[in-house]
């Protein structure tokens, strides 16, 4: 039913059993939409009807659901304009339902409110970012406040309310490293880069953190990009560098 | 099983059940204690560190405090000498600056710090934490917290409950010691404004 | 499949077999592949080295083990060709060829690969030859190098899991409790505590369950003993644990690593599933009827986490904040439970001594600090890396004995014991022997063993306006001392660095020191006023010419230095100029350079490419004013 071919061309030119006319410009965008989903018109009105009995024998379309589901919706839009990519609606809302699907899996993994700190570690690492959309999704799921979420990521370091960049350049700060010259290394990179640290490139490459120990001491001054470490670092060797990461 | 102490407070005699702290014990028997993050409906939160009284233990002398020390048989409690009215004395030359209203002014003058030597931004706001704990373990809603961490540690409303909840409520600014909650919670930034983690060793 | 081991003679039975199994005439090569040497590009030299055994059939007789850190990663990578013990340094990937070729099929040295010592010149072959291990007395490190820490049988075949055995059939959980307290054993993380002691007050706590914890948070910048320890031999720890949960009669145990370790997170999640299998963890251990997990915790990123009632918080689920600690952890700690929290080595050493005894742990180190401690021997010496020495030790055997002395030939300085929260500790006390009383008496602490040092090119006021911006940082904000004090001591500290201390700024840092060490809340506050009380006591003086001459003796801080071209030294070579990246330098070919002071930032690259040492930095920022168009004086190149 749902990808059958299109009608012959017949089909197409008797009138709509609704009853509406369209003009040749609606049909050019109606035209242009289904080829692109591969659905005739029929075929996108029986599948429109079967989603929407679905919706409302799930309760979707009376309060709380019906507010929370769009305040979800407002949310997918502005997710995606916070990663910088996605526009159309169906997209943004496909991007969160991935997401969303495999914070499920994240929790299940653990399944224990206590191990909020753990959870939140997975996602950062996968997502890259704590996502605002995140939060409030394990708040529901733990069931906990999202103020202790929200605490707890912005008390760690490791947390990131915004995306990261692509590639993650971490230049370490502590003792050692800062005797030998840590913080000329941080300097030329910023410079480099054209970005403070904590910050992001525009063009979202990378991301530049300052750490305060990554336990190579005797080979400082060290700085790490994902997970590549570079230690006895030179400044002059910061173009070098940066210029292996797409 | 509530078993009874006798300790001295500025070498006054007196009997507590054990386990209670000395801010209550000396509050039962009219000795006074200033503090600023303390509040008898929510948990000791031991952050303004006002309440600090010396105790002497087994011939040891340490500073302590009060809002969250249990009392023991025998201890020797002192809640007003030369070194904590230094100490307290400090402490309010660092928060005058933050903020100079209302319970603080008071305790400064009464600890003669009139001017201080430290310059800050005046946030109103010394992080005492009595609205997070209020609205945590009294209210059970969880409208504002503590975000951040240090320097940039900052009360921030939740962007989900703050906005509805909030201005009906009102219930913490009788315990602000600055008295403005609910206009911090309209004019602070929201957290979906990205909170920016900016430190460069220059930065104070 | 592995097969449970459910009684102590089958272990020992295992053992046995492995041992049969190895050919000891079979060459092992073991490189380290830690954090540090793979920083140095280990993992090529691997892969180059597997290529070469594999193109030259020599599989069958060698086999490569790829082990954790021994400590010495500046000489990184590190390769070892086993039994002989011939130990190579700073090995490349293009030396592999060699190495097969030369060592392991002819038993040859290649002398090059060699470790030649910086004063005497001799050169060493094995690693006990090396002036830096050979001093050292390396009872937790010294298995680094024979271990792959992603094979139980590697321990197991050096005596581990030996004490476990000993400990559940032989002894009482008492008994295990006496024995650790008459060792006199004392906390590793930095405290210093009787860890007998701390045993027994969690063993006799009321109330189930009990918990144990091992701590490998730290967070002090300069210290990396926890994790060679954690990533290079994860089972020392994890033998510890279970001896530990028996003797104290817990059956769940935790090992908090911090994120920044992710090979140590990894190498102990792979050392604890293997346990597991072995039937060494979880239900009956060995038949003993005794049960205990483990779980892995990481951290956030967090350096006060690693105070123990911070991390307790972080275990249960919310920020790694300090509670005020009027009651022991030992007696209500996770989840209000009776909690024996220590560092990770502290656990390590534990089936040491149930194996070797008391006595022997005793024999080593002082009269109130037994056995050994491991230090992070970094900055500006010539030998740094990890180093295990029986306490006691004179700090200036440690910085010029194994240390190799002051890096270029530079004047000591001081030397910084403890991290953020330890103290500067000057010339004249560098034969202060090395225990936990005895920093104590000179103002700084043994805290976590990281011991930085410093010579004349380095401002003791930016160091420490270094911890205290660090500290700063870290700190959880909670407590008014902490925030706010060392707030406004980072702010002074930052005017005095730039020019702009006051006369007054010496008695506010040190009422603020007095407000902290009083009033913090945790260690971190009252420690950090450490730094600022030694450096204001031992070098007073670098802060006086701060604040009144504007001058930094040693011309560190920025804004008291100008960096000057000497025109009878610059010959024009246009080197500086292009390396400026502001464009700060004007010359041409003849004409000596000259810097615009207004433009330049300060960077250092100038000096860096001369290669006529005709740039000097000047203190105060006063040089003499540079007249451009002043001929070149022709000299020989260096």
């Amino acid at each position: 039913m749902l990808n059958a071919p299109m009608k012959p061309a017949d089909d197409r030119k008797k009138p709509f059993f609704v009853g509406l006319r369209m003009t040749k410009e609606e049909r050019s965008i109606l035209d242009k939409i289904q080829e692109k989903v591969g659905l005739t018109k029929t075929e996108s009105l029986l599948k429109g009807l079967e989603i929407l009995s679905e919706y409302y024998s799930l309760g979707l379309d009376q309060p709380p659901l019906s507010f929370e589901l769009k305040k979800l919706e407002e949310e997918a839009i502005q997710h995606a304009d916070a990663l910088k990519r996605i526009r159309r609606r169906e997209d943004a809302l496909k991007e969160i339902i991935h997401e969303l699907r495999i914070i499920d899996q994240i929790v299940n993994k653990y399944n224990d409110k206590n191990a909020l700190i753990q959870i939140l570690i997975d996602i950062q690492n996968k997502f890259n970012w704590i996502s605002k959309t995140a939060v409030i999704w394990i708040s529901e799921r733990l069931e906990i406040p999202t103020s202790s979420i929200y605490q707890i990521a912005t008390f760690y370091k490791f947390f990131t309310l915004t995306p990261r960049g692509r590639h993650l350049v971490r230049v370490c700060l502590g003792t050692a490293c800062h005797v030998r010259g840590g913080p000329k290394v941080m300097e030329t990179v910023e410079r480099t880069l054209g970005v403070e640290q904590g910050d992001v490139t525009s063009d979202g490459k990378f991301s530049l953190e300052r750490v305060n120990c990554l336990g190579c001491c005797a080979l400082g001054p060290v700085i790490v990009v994902d997970n590549d470490y570079y230690g006895n670092f030179k400044t002059a060797d910061v173009g070098k560098v940066l210029s292996k990461y797409s | 099983m509530s078993e009874e102490v006798t300790l001295a407070i500025d070498g006054k005699e007196v009997k507590a059940e054990k386990g209670t702290t000395i801010l209550e014990v000396a509050k039962a028997n009219k000795i006074d204690i200033p503090t600023l993050c303390y509040n008898e409906k929510m948990t000791p939160y031991g952050g303004c560190r006002i309440c600090m009284v010396e105790i002497t233990k087994g011939g040891r002398r340490k500073l302590v405090t009060s809002c969250a020390y249990p009392v023991e048989e025998g201890l020797e409690v002192a809640t007003n000498n030369e070194r904590i009215r230094k100490v307290r004395g400090m402490l309010l030359e660092l928060l005058l600056p933050l903020a100079d209203t209302g319970p603080i002014r008071e305790l400064a003058e009464k600890y003669g710090v009139t001017k201080s030597r430290f310059e800050a931004k005046p946030t109103d706001c010394i992080l005492c934490g009595l609205c997070v704990r209020y609205c945590a373990e009294v209210k059970k809603v969880n409208a504002v917290c503590f975000t951040g961490r240090g320097t940039s540690r900052d009360i921030s409303p939740m962007p989900e409950i703050a906005p509805d909840i909030c201005p009906i409520c009102q219930e913490c600014n009788s315990l602000c010691p600055a008295g403005k909650i609910v206009e911090l919670t309209q004019d602070r930034h929201l957290l979906s404004i990205p909170i920016s983690k900016k430190k460069t060793i220059a930065s104070g | 499949m592995v097969e449970k081991l459910k009684s102590a003679s089958e272990l020992t039975n295992l053992r046995e077999r492995i041992i049969a199994n190895r050919d000891p005439s079979k060459s092992v090569v073991s490189i380290c592949i830690g954090t540090g040497c793979t920083a140095l590009g280990a993992k090529k030299v691997v892969e180059v080295l597997g290529e070469e055994i594999k193109s030259k059939n020599l599989e069958e007789r060698v086999k490569v083990k790829q082990t954790g850190c021994l400590g010495f990663c500046e000489v990184g990578p590190r390769v070892i060709v086993y039994p002989e013990e011939i130990s190579y340094f700073k090995v490349k990937p293009e030396d592999v060829p060699e190495i097969v070729s030369q060592t392991i099929m002819k038993k040859d040295v290649v002398k090059r690969l060699l470790y030649v010592d910086h004063g005497t010149g001799e050169t060493a072959t094995t690693l006990e030859d090396v002036p830096f291990y050979k001093h050292q007395q390396r009872i937790l490190l010294e298995k680094n190098a024979k271990i792959d820490p992603k094979d139980i049988e590697d321990y197991i075949t050096l005596g581990g899991y030996d004490a476990l055995p000993k400990a559940l059939f032989q002894m009482t959980p008492q008994q295990v409790v006496e024995l650790v307290k008459k060792s006199n054993l004392r906390g590793r993380g930095g405290g210093g505590f009787p860890t007998g002691r701390k045993w027994e007050t969690t063993r006799n706590a009321p109330g189930e369950p009990k918990y144990v914890i091992a701590n490998c948070d730290e967070g002090d910048p300069g210290a990396f003993m926890d994790r060679s320890i954690v990533e290079g031999n994860p089972h020392s720890i994890i033998e510890g644990l279970i001896i530990g949960a028996y003797a104290i009669g817990a059956h769940e145990g935790f090992i908090y690593v911090r994120e920044e370790y992710p090979l140590a997170v990894e190498n102990v999640n792979i050392a604890l599933g293997q346990a597991q299998e072995h039937g060494l963890l979880g239900e009956n251990i060995l038949g003993s009827g005794f049960n205990f997990t483990i779980r892995v915790h990481r951290g956030a990123g967090a350096f006060v986490s690693g105070e123990s009632s911070a991390l307790i918080s972080a275990i249960e689920g919310t920020v790694g904040e300090p509670k005020p600690k009027y009651v022991h952890a030992a007696i209500k700690g996770l989840w209000g439970k009776p909690t024996c929290l220590n560092n990770v080595k502290t656990w390590a050493y534990v089936p040491l001594i149930i194996l070797n005894g008391v006595d022997w742990f005793r024999s080593i180190g002082t009269k109130n600090s037994s056995g050994t401690a491991i230090f992070s021997l970094v900055g500006k010496v010539n030998n740094t890396g990890l180093v295990e020495v029986p306490m006691g030790i004179t700090l200036r055997n440690l910085i010029y004995k194994i240390g190799g002395g002051i890096k270029d030939g530079k004047k000591f300085k001081a030397v910084q014991t403890g991290g953020p929260s330890g103290g500067f500790i000057p010339e004249q006390y560098l034969d202060t022997p090395v225990d936990f009383d005895e920093l104590t008496k000179v103002g700084s602490m043994m805290g976590s063993g990281g011991m930085i040092v410093m010579d004349e090119d380095t401002c003791i006021v930016d160091v420490t306006r270094y911890y205290a911006n660090f500290l700063s940082d870290e700190s959880c904000g909670k407590c008014v001392p902490c925030r706010e004090g060392l707030k406004q001591i980072v702010g002074i500290l930052n005017r005095i660095c730039a020019g702009s201390g006051r006369e007054e700024d010496l008695k506010t840092l040190d009422d603020l020191s007095e407000l902290l060490r009083d009033a913090s809340l945790c260690a971190l506050g009252s420690t950090a006023a450490n730094p600022l009380t030694t450096s204001s006591l031992y070098f007073k003086d670098e802060y006086e010419e701060h604040i009144r001459n504007k001058r930094c003796p040693s011309k560190v801080c920025r804004d008291l230095i100008a960096y000057y071209i000497k025109p009878e030294s610059c010959q024009a070579c246009l080197i500086c100029l292009r390396n400026c990246p502001v464009k700060a330098i004007a010359g041409e070919k003849s004409i000596v350079h000259v810097i615009d002071q207004e433009k330049c930032i300060k960077c250092g690259m100038c000096i860096e490419v001369c290669p006529f040492d005709a740039i000097e930095k000047l203190s105060p920022a006063v040089p003499p004013t540079a007249s451009y168009g002043i001929k070149v004086t022709p000299k020989k190149r260096r």
